[in-house]
């Protein structure tokens, strides 16, 4: 039984149809990684499977139970997390407690949530920052700021949408090793878009392809960078030739 | 017992903050036998009154972010269950208030429910609508007095069942204890997992229902919690004036200065609600006994108190323990 699966999901917004028919799978502890060019409709499929939208028809089925239609809250109960392509600079709460906020999902007790967020900050390495607010810290740390919430709701499937948009080379670099090792040391199954290739390929298992809301390849990072119609509408020539 | 404990504990606020609560105490139990006259009393405990009114909304106008312009309805729900329980069945203070906070409770459900559909300014408009519609209903409906509105029956003696005493001590006493309850419910609400909930929806709703938050169910909860402390509170005005109609209880007027006083002060803080409070009620009083009495100068007191309003406003939208706390940084 796949971990994941959606299948034939639609969305159309009235004329434009972000997501057509779009079908596949993901199995428990795998990491996936989502491409496709601006306006593919890669984020609405992450919206549509979390429910922010609500698809025209399709489903989507996680571990085994229909979450169609279920609301953003009761998928994140489910097990799904999810960061957001920005994180909303917001000055009202310290990311320890926004990090609180996460772990308030599963636990009542603040001591509880306190140690919990503590622990997850420890891992992301940003114990340092924790008395900051969003707007008082660097993009690179607001992101892992976003991640670490996630991370609070003890998420079975996390869903990252361009975490590493943004970030300069060796941010990069330290955002791969921590989705690494979220992957790794949390046995959290990855579900990932991003646009900066250096990330995606390397440690994606498999690679699905969107354009113009349908998916047009899925498969092995390898065999991704070779497939005709993937280099013609997103990738290129010259990173296929480079690669 | 965490929830007691964290209401009682206060160690998380500054040691100047903690001296000041603690001298403020010590002079509001002192109050009375500082030889005030009648009208001072009857402004602190007017004072009481609205921190008390403005705590509640806090909850979901400050730490929620909802602007909430419809405490009025839940005031006159507190009120008119006071005082028609007791004209018509006799029916003691003590047990008619509780009965009216629970059915302001269950109105904020039924109120809440459709009404969290709505965002913003469409949530704004909607609340004063709901609460302009029970204040006509009231003006026109003979049963509970209409336009006129009720007096309570005056007993014979003072009568503690009743609530009803010669002198304004007993009241400002019996206010100050529900003002303390407020003060420490909020200091535990606002460490609570509702609190935390709140912050973020009024931060981020989408992330936050990205956390498993149901936003709308944390908002009716919240909504209600205030209603239940402004209809504490309407109990005690039935009891305190002996008279009541829909323009005192009910008005929009009162539903503003509710939501004004927590801006004012500074929502979404432990103290702004109480600073607001403390600021506009006295204005106010003596401004409308003092400017409005003299001919020729009616509604200058409300010239002078929307204008310190916009003036605070425009200078710190986070009212005036924001400016407190942006002086705290700069001497830090």
């Amino acid at each position: 039984m796949p971990f994941l699966q959606v299948i034939d999901l639609v969305k159309d917004f009235g004329g434009v149809v972000a997501n057509n028919q779009v079908s596949f799978s993901i199995d428990q502890g795998e990491i996936i990684g989502l491409i496709g060019p601006n306006g593919a409709g890669k984020t609405t499929l992450f919206n549509c499977i979390v429910g922010y939208h609500r698809p025209d028809s399709g489903k989507v089925i996680f571990k085994g139970k229909e979450i169609t239609r279920l609301k953003p809250f009761m998928t994140n109960r489910e097990g799904i997390g999810r960061t957001f392509q920005l994180t909303k600079v917001t000055t009202g709460m310290t990311v320890l407690e926004n990090v609180m906020v996460g772990a308030f999902c599963r636990t009542d007790g603040r001591n509880l949530a306190k140690v919990e967020a503590s622990a997850i900050l420890g891992f992301l390495g940003i114990d340092g920052i924790k008395n900051y607010r969003l707007n008082e810290i660097p993009i690179a740390s607001q992101k892992k700021v976003g991640l670490a919430r996630a991370l609070a709701t003890q998420p079975e499937l996390l869903m990252l949408d361009e975490v590493a948009s943004g970030l300069n080379p060796k941010e990069t670099e330290e955002m791969v090793n921590i989705i690494k090792r979220i992957h790794q040391e949390k046995k959290i199954t990855l579900f990932l878009i991003e646009h900066v290739m250096e990330v995606v390929m390397p440690i994606s298992q498999r690679v699905i392809v969107l354009d113009s809301g349908e998916k047009i390849a899925e498969g092995l990072p390898k065999e991704i960078v070779k497939n005709e119609r993937v280099i013609k509408a997103y990738l290129g020539e010259k990173y296929a030739k480079g690669l | 017992m965490e929830a007691l404990k964290d209401a009682f504990d206060f160690s998380d606020f500054s040691k100047i903050e903690r001296i000041i609560l603690v001298l403020f105490t010590l002079f509001l139990l002192i109050f009375p036998w500082l030889g005030s006259g009648s009208f001072v009393k009857a402004v602190m405990i007017y004072f009481l009154l609205f921190s008390l009114f403005g705590m509640g909304w806090n909850t979901i106008g400050g730490y929620g972010g909802q602007v909430e312009l419809g405490k009025a309805q839940y005031v006159g729900i507190g009120a008119y269950t006071v005082a028609l329980t007791m004209v018509w069945w006799k029916i003691p203070f003590w047990v008619s208030m509780p009965i009216g906070v629970l059915i302001a409770i269950g109105y904020s459900f039924i109120i809440g429910y459709p009404l969290f559909r709505l965002k913003g300014h469409y949530f704004a408009i909607a609340t004063i609508c709901t609460s302009l519609v029970l204040q006509d209903i009231f003006i026109n409906w003979k049963l509970v007095g209409a336009a006129k509105g009720i007096e309570l029956p005056i007993r014979e003696h003072p009568d503690f069942l009743y609530m009803q005493f010669k002198s304004d001590t007993y009241y400002f006493y019996f206010i100050l204890a529900l003002f303390y309850v407020a003060l420490f419910y909020m200091n535990w609400f606002r460490k609570s997992r509702l609190g935390y909930q709140l912050r973020m929806i009024k931060d981020d709703e989408e992330a936050a229902e990205s956390l498993g938050i149901d936003a709308r169910w944390c908002k009716i909860k919240a909504y209600s919690i205030a209603s239940a402390f402004v209809a504490v509170g309407g109990g005690f005005m039935a009891v305190y004036n002996l008279y009541i109609d829909p323009y005192s209880v009910m008005d929009l007027d009162l539903s503003i200065k509710i939501a004004l006083m927590a801006m004012l002060g500074g929502a979404a803080s432990m103290w702004g609600p109480i600073i607001g409070a403390a600021f506009l009620i006295p204005l106010d009083r003596f401004l409308g006994s003092w400017l409005g009495a003299q001919k020729g100068l009616i509604g200058v007191d409300f010239m002078i108190y929307s204008a310190l309003i916009m003036l605070v406003s425009a200078y710190q939208p986070r009212g005036i323990w924001g400016i407190i706390e942006q002086f705290r940084k700069r001497g830090a």
